[in-house]
């Protein structure tokens, strides 16, 4: 099964909303999704830029392409385990 | 050599066992408005107090007559004849070694009764004959001058007998470890670390001759000074997303054709030297930490991190001291700032709005201030010299 792509944005927004708390999933994940996901940091993922497009606040997390935003440990796990119960059917 | 060397000057002192002070005295000085530096080192006669304060009186009286350019029979007999008559050799005695040189290369050296000096080019010891006079008052006293034009990676090491004769006596070197021994012992030092610092060097050697004493007890002073001219060692800080978006071009191009280190703080900016010069930049795991975000690895570029939090916290840094076996962002970025000469700082200044949102932190800092605050701290207490450029 192809793994769950993660990616966390840590630039200096982000990062001071809590990136690195969600980060932890790559030195610790919970023993579930640890080899079902594969994680990709970036330095900065231009969300926060981008005013226009009026995105909530970070930090901005994508799994599988999807984003999550104002993200955390919990939020971008439970969105994992989601897309894991739903490939299980 | 018509381009302005660095000289990078450092030492290290031991004394002999038993006693409370220094016998050798080492005395180095920087001289700004004539672009010279001079460094003295003496050893008194004897060890102890009385030892000290011939080498300390000679040391500075050296100091100043070096700076006032005094002709040397004058300067030489002014300092023998100052100098307290032992008591139990009937003598006034102390030994110097003066280094004068101007950051255009010319270098100067007075002996008297020291080792000679060591002079290393190209990681081979280079001898150089000197001139020898001595004052028809003082004529056992031999002062030997020599000259040289130095070029980069010159090292110049000066010496106490305490080196030299470093385990004096002992079995394995009856007469002592000997001059030969001690370049030899540099030579090697220098083919596996050719950019040793000066100070690091002097450590090396003296802790090397103690090393043959006796029970690495010191049986005398062991004193070692070394002077390492160099080109400055050049870093590049390239920080925040310039302005107008068409200087991104020649931000990336300044990465490109620099002759030095370069750091790139900001992950936008990263991004930009990224895009443009068509690098690929990979995160580097090694450096987690929950307080700073990681470090990036760019090919050509020695370090990439994030911008402001990183550069917040080498400032602190820079101000409290580096915190040991951590290796954040912060912390090789700092370790950066120290090993470089020369700094420039390219700010770009856009403003991140994302920054602006007022629930974030308040240490968020805007960049110029940090920026400034850190050059500020780099010139007044680290003595580098600081470009900075707007863009």
């Amino acid at each position: 099964m192809e793994k769950i792509k993660v990616k966390i944005c840590c630039g200096t927004s982000c990062f001071v909303m809590g990136a690195a708390q969600i980060q932890v999933l790559e030195f610790d994940p919970p023993a579930d999704i640890k080899d079902k996901i594969e994680i990709e940091e970036s330095r900065c993922m231009n969300y926060c830029h981008n005013t226009a497009a009026k995105y909530n606040r970070g930090p901005f997390v994508e799994v599988n392409g999807e984003l999550i935003e104002e993200a955390n440990f919990e939020k971008v796990v439970n969105k994992i385990r989601e897309i894991l119960d739903g490939t299980k059917d | 050599m018509t381009s302005s060397l660095f000289i990078d000057i450092g030492s290290y002192q031991v004394q002999k066992s038993g006693e409370d002070c220094f016998g050798d005295t080492i005395y180095a000085k920087k001289i700004p408005e004539e672009q010279r530096i001079i460094g003295i080192l003496s050893d008194g006669l004897g060890s102890g107090v009385k030892a000290n304060i011939l080498s300390s009186m000679t040391t500075r009286m050296a100091m100043k007559f070096m700076e006032d350019n005094t002709e040397l029979q004058r300067a030489s007999e002014t300092m023998m004849d100052a100098l307290p008559i032992c008591q139990v050799r009937k003598i006034s005695y102390a030994t110097f070694s003066i280094v004068d040189s101007e950051l255009e290369g010319k270098t100067r050296i007075f002996e008297m009764d020291n080792p000679r000096y060591i002079f290393i080019r190209n990681n081979r010891l280079f001898d150089i004959k000197g001139r020898e006079f001595s004052s028809p008052k003082w004529k056992d006293r031999k002062i030997c001058v020599s000259q040289v034009n130095n070029l980069p990676e010159d090292r110049i090491i000066v010496m106490s007998d305490g080196v030299t004769q470093a385990g004096i006596g002992n079995k394995k070197y009856p007469l002592g470890w000997g001059r030969q021994g001690c370049i030899d012992f540099i030579l090697k030092t220098l083919r596996q670390d050719p950019y040793i610092s000066s100070s690091a060097l002097a450590e090396k050697i003296v802790n090397e001759a103690l090393s043959k004493e006796n029970g690495a007890k010191a049986g005398d002073d062991i004193s070692c000074m070394c002077l390492y001219f160099r080109n400055p060692r050049k870093l590049l800080i390239v920080t925040g997303p310039p302005f107008n978006e068409d200087k991104d071009r020649e931000i990336s191009e300044m990465v490109a054709n620099y002759d030095g280190k370069i750091a790139v703080c900001g992950g936008t900016t990263a991004n930009i030297i990224e895009r443009e010069l068509c690098l690929k930049c990979e995160i580097d795991k090694t450096s987690f930490d929950t307080k700073i975000p990681m470090a990036s690895k760019m090919e050509g570029v020695d370090l990439v991190t994030e911008g402001i939090l990183t550069l917040t916290d080498a400032y602190r840094m820079l101000k409290e001291g580096i915190d040991k076996n951590s290796n954040t962002a912060s912390v090789r970025l700092v370790k950066l700032f120290l090993g470089s000469d020369r700094i420039d700082f390219v700010v770009g200044t856009k403003i991140n709005v994302a920054h602006q949102d007022p629930n974030l932190p308040m240490e968020l800092e805007i960049r110029r201030n940090i920026v400034k605050k850190i050059f500020r701290l780099l010139q007044s207490q680290y003595l580098k010299e600081i470009s900075v450029r707007y863009l």
